[in-house]
């Protein structure tokens, strides 16, 4: 790599700038290319075909059978429905909450900063199929803790997780728990990252604290704030993944169920090819769709924002 | 790659030649290694101990023999199916038996009529009930040997009874009953009435298929062609399940939900696999008295109980694996095998003569009443039929989606299963 | 922050509005306080199971009445776990190293040229996110068992030499790096390859040193791709091992909260020695 960049001449500047950004690429795309692109290509044609996987066995040309089959599911629009749900109650605990907490802890003297910051990063640490464990034990109706107090307080027993109005929320909550800190974390990195002097010069103006946050702090932090609302569109689906098959299933009657875990559990987990790279092909294109609409919308902003 | 090669050729040799009856090698001539993918060793506790301890017990008696035992997830066999795709050798599989014909038509299950002798069949099965040995047959061939699995029993919570003005002694034997009894439980205790593993989030199809069979229905036509839970008798028992939930008494607990529910003492019936009886029993020490009783009737009409849990097939087509893995089969079915099967890993035993005898298990059942049950609706087993194709996983799936719905979901029971039936008969092959 | 300090002083005349906003501060408090009991007390939870003996484990006194170390010993029994910890520790330790070295060197493209299908290169690496695991991890298994590496902890490295995570997150902290240092750094003849690893990279050390901690816990908690690839106990990683006391017969609840305490303690660990790092490199930004 280094190489690349020690030309001195024209000639050699010329070819370098063309060469150089695709050496530095090169890692990364191969690493990329090999492990997710090449069958995610190969995907798209076994989407066609009914296969077991093993060599010996025929691939079957099915045409769009296995698409078919996925939007005919009974639970493929709640699925879909439940999705929007998840991404809307997803928000304000990826995003909202975050925000919140890295603004107003960054100007904490620094040991309470760090405490707090510190212990909303602890749910991260913690493996997910084990947290989902621990809360489904905390808000179990006979005797998990939650409900204990409840009654003690004189109110019935939620049904957290079996009841299915409410489940889908549990569910939200507990993904969102567990993301916080991530969240927090990035901000804080960037609110950090802020230069001080502007902030300064920003309260030399006589800005009030408020101000400061709402003329300086929130636009520098607009880049980051809508890189994680986009992830969290594109992926709460699937961030939310191992809470709901631990915690319910998908159920109770699929009200918790998303389309990320609907196909998982009608393609990925059945050991037919054709269903499971069907359902790739789906929720690729699908989301693919909207992150394609989201990052015209992120150019058109930090465009403006410059 | 070249192994994938032989194996691919060999696979392809078995597929295009489907009779070559008994192949395998007479006897274990020279050292061999098979491996042998076992969802027990896949866990910690729960049987990987027992297990463990077999195969070592089995490879000292043959010197000649090495195991290499593979974990593998129940839930889905992907572990399998990546392992054949990749070429490497699947000998011996401890099988769920709503996989089998998967199994058979996709990962290569052998039928012990085509490899092993006659003789040795025979000699061996005598002694089994033949109630189990019928639980791995698929279109007329032992395709699988029954290995660990259980019955459904309704374990119940006697101190809860009690305090519900219930006699432990008596407990519920009809659907009818079982809803009297959760009924007193709900109104006089703060416990909830009854729970069970036929339907809800996660719930396999094996005990649906036994409460259905025990109104004298099907879900799945004894040919394994056509689908009938949509047809009367079905009906009858989901509409059954669906007044329990009406009246208040039938809780939609997910699995664990369930099963920390009745450990913990806050469940006073829950009806699943005799299989749960370790963990319920670890709950229950010192906080409750826990017992059991047979699957609850229809009126007057003898319950058809079936199986839970897993068999043993056989997938190597080399002959002296094929040997190697016959005779390990035989060993963990042996009574012996079954001894360790069922007084470490919590399985019935499928020699009946055993129970009583004192070399093998007439201490242990003795010390262990909760079993009684269990083993009496061995003689009324039936067996727990896989569904058929490559969409077999998604047809239960439409199947116990249905049920969830009807059940709890207050969908219209006929309607529901008239219409999931259509949808899953469309995935049969 | 040291900033603040240096601007009090020079606030004074607003000082109604800084009074209002030790209210506010206060308030803040409280609701901070509420937030890290509602983040600790499940962690505190499975702490304190860890300690409860088997029949008391339903037990919803806030302490255990009873303490016993049986659920260790029965973790540490059960599943070998110290060689499960290690071997997640070098996996998450080279992923985290690869992805953020790939991450960098990728980053730096994106930031530093405008080349032909920029855009389009950099919208593939960010797609790469929507590509659901489980249909790459099957054929990603046959291409590791043909480099003849199964059960092997470098098949565990291999696909997570690159993540769209790293790459996204410092392509765009690069960018938004001050043009002006760049171009200055160039007029003084410094290469790109000094320009990146002498100018960017240690002032983007607080965006890097998160990156760190992310990719290292998410290394960590990953699940699909171990199991498949491990097929004995001691080559395995230590999520493996906890979800062996999660089976289809019931959880072991109290070795399962023991081998999860005992896996959280070395992240819990990295991420404060980290953190500190974080705050530092923010601290010597701030003076620049």
């Amino acid at each position: 790599m280094a190489l690349a960049s020690a030309g001195p001449t024209r000639l050699r500047r010329m070819t370098q700038s063309r060469w150089a950004p695709w050496l530095y690429l090169s890692p990364a795309l191969i690493t990329l290319v090999v492990w997710i692109y090449w069958p995610l290509f190969d995907a798209l044609r076994l989407s066609f075909y009914q296969w077991n996987m093993l060599p010996t066995s025929p691939q079957t040309f099915v045409g769009w059978e296995n698409y078919a089959r996925i939007f005919a599911l009974p639970k493929f629009w709640q699925a879909l429905r439940n999705t929007g749900v998840y991404i809307v109650g997803l928000l304000p605990l990826a995003v909202l909450i975050p925000l919140a907490i890295a603004i107003y802890t960054h100007d904490l003297p620094e040991k309470s900063r760090n405490i707090y910051r510190a212990i909303i990063f602890v749910p991260m640490i913690i493996a997910p199929v084990v947290a989902a464990a621990v809360w489904r034990w905390l808000l179990d109706p006979g005797y998990g803790l939650a409900n204990q107090m409840l009654k003690g307080i004189g109110l019935d027993p939620v049904k957290f997780l079996s009841d299915p109005k409410i489940a889908i929320w549990t569910v939200i909550v507990i993904t969102g728990w567990k993301l916080m800190g991530f969240s927090t974390l990035i901000l804080s990195a960037a609110n950090a990252n802020i230069n001080p002097s502007l902030v300064e010069a920003a309260r030399m103006d006589g800005a009030s604290k408020w101000e400061v946050i709402r003329d300086v702090r929130l636009p520098l932090l607009s880049s980051t704030v809508l890189f994680l609302v986009v992830m969290t569109i594109l992926l709460g689906a699937q961030w939310s993944f191992t809470y709901i098959n631990v915690l319910t299933g998908g159920g109770p009657l699929g009200s918790t169920t998303n389309i990320y875990y609907l196909l998982w559990d009608f393609g990925f987990s059945t050991m037919s090819v054709g269903w499971g790279s069907a359902s790739a092909v789906i929720l690729f294109l699908g989301f693919g769709v909207v992150a394609f609409v989201l990052f015209r919308l992120i150019d058109r902003y930090s465009f403006h924002d410059n | 790659m070249f192994r994938t090669t032989i194996l691919a050729s060999l696979l392809a040799l078995s597929a295009a030649v489907p009779v070559l009856a008994q192949t395998m090698a007479p006897t274990i001539d020279q050292p061999v290694t098979i491996t042998f993918y076992n969802y027990n060793l896949a866990t910690a506790g729960l049987g990987a101990e027992a297990t463990q301890k077999l195969i070592n017990e089995f490879m000292e008696a043959n010197p000649n023999v090495t195991v290499e035992g593979i974990g593998y997830s129940s839930a889905d066999a992907s572990r399998i199916q990546a392992d054949l795709a990749a070429g490497l050798p699947v000998d011996l599989v401890q099988t769920v038996f709503s996989d089998l014909d998967f199994s058979v038509n996709n990962f290569g299950a052998q039928a012990l009529e085509d490899i092993a002798p006659t003789d040795e069949i025979t000699a061996h099965m005598s002694g089994m009930h033949p109630n189990g040995t019928k639980l791995g047959v698929l279109n007329g061939k032992t395709y699988g040997l029954a290995y660990t699995f259980s019955t459904p029993v309704l374990f119940y919570n006697a101190d809860l009874f009690r305090a519900a003005g219930l006699d432990p002694d008596a407990p519920p034997a009809t659907w009818e009953a079982v809803k009297a009894a959760a009924l007193a439980i709900e109104e006089k205790t703060d416990a909830e009435g009854f729970a069970g593993g036929i339907t809800g989030v996660g719930a396999a199809d094996w005990l649906f298929q036994g409460v259905v069979r025990s109104n004298n229905g099907e879900v799945i036509s004894r040919d394994r062609t056509t689908l009938k839970f949509g047809e009367p008798e079905a009906i009858e028992a989901v509409t059954m399940l669906r007044d329990l939930y009406d009246a208040g008494v039938y809780e939609n607990y997910d699995f664990a939900g369930a099963l920390d529910g009745m450990a913990s003492g806050h469940l006073g019936m829950y009806l699943q696999t005799s299989a749960l009886q370790g963990s319920l029993v670890k709950g229950a020490e010192g906080n409750y008295e826990l017992r059991s009783a047979a699957m609850p009737r229809f009126g007057e009409k003898p319950t058809r109980p079936n199986n839970s849990g897993s068999a043993l097939t056989i997938h190597t087509t080399d002959p002296l694996k094929q040997r190697a893995a016959w005779e390990l089969m035989k060993f963990l079915t042996s009574e012996h095998g079954y001894t360790i099967i069922t007084s470490e890993i919590g399985y019935l035993p499928l020699r009946p003569a055993i129970v009583t005898d004192p070399n093998y298990l007439a201490g242990w059942i003795a010390e262990h009443p909760l079993v009684a049950p269990n083993l009496e609706q061995l003689d009324r087993l039936e067996p727990w039929d896989p569904m058929p194709g490559p969409n077999y996983r998604q047809i239960t799936k439409t199947l116990m989606d249905a049920v969830e719905m009807a059940v709890f979901g207050g969908a219209d029971v006929a309607a529901t299963m008239a219409d999931a039936q259509a949808n899953a008969q469309a995935l049969m092959p | 922050m040291t900033t603040e300090a240096l601007a009090r002083p020079m606030a004074r005349p607003l000082r109604r509005i800084s009074e209002r906003s030790g209210l506010n501060t206060a308030a803040g408090h409280v609701l901070m306080v509420l937030l890290s009991i509602f983040c600790l007390f499940p962690v505190y939870w499975m702490l304190a199971s860890s300690f409860r003996p088997a029949n008391a484990m339903f037990e919803t006194s806030l302490w255990p009445t009873t303490m016993s170390l049986d659920n260790y010993t029965q973790a540490v029994d059960a599943i070998p776990i110290a060689r499960m910890l290690f071997n997640t520790l070098v996996f998450s330790a080279l992923s985290t190293v690869f992805q953020l070295l790939t991450g960098i060197l990728a980053a730096f493209a994106f930031a530093r040229w405008k080349f032909p299908f920029d855009k389009l290169v950099y919208t593939a690496v960010a797609l790469t996110w929507l590509v659901p695991f489980q249909v790459v991890m099957i054929p990603n298994y046959l291409l590791v068992a043909q480099m003849g590496l199964l059960d092997n902890i470098i098949a565990l490295i291999l696909p997570n030499l690159a993540a769209a995570l790293a790459i996204l997150l410092l392509a765009q902290a690069m960018r938004g790096f001050p043009k002006e240092v760049m171009e200055a750094a160039r007029m003084d003849g410094a290469r790109n390859w000094r320009i990146l690893w002498e100018v960017l990279v240690p002032n983007l050390r607080g965006t890097i040193a998160s990156l760190a901690i992310l990719i290292f816990i998410s290394t960590w908690n990953e699940y699909f791709w171990p199991l498949l690839l491990s097929r004995t106990a001691e080559n395995s990683v230590v999520q493996i091992g906890i979800q062996m006391f999660m089976t289809a017969e019931g959880n072991q609840w109290g070795p399962l909260m023991a081998a999860s305490t005992l896996a959280s303690l070395p992240v819990l660990l990295i991420y404060i020695v980290l953190q500190r790092q974080v705050v530092q490199s923010f601290m010597k930004s701030g003076i620049r």
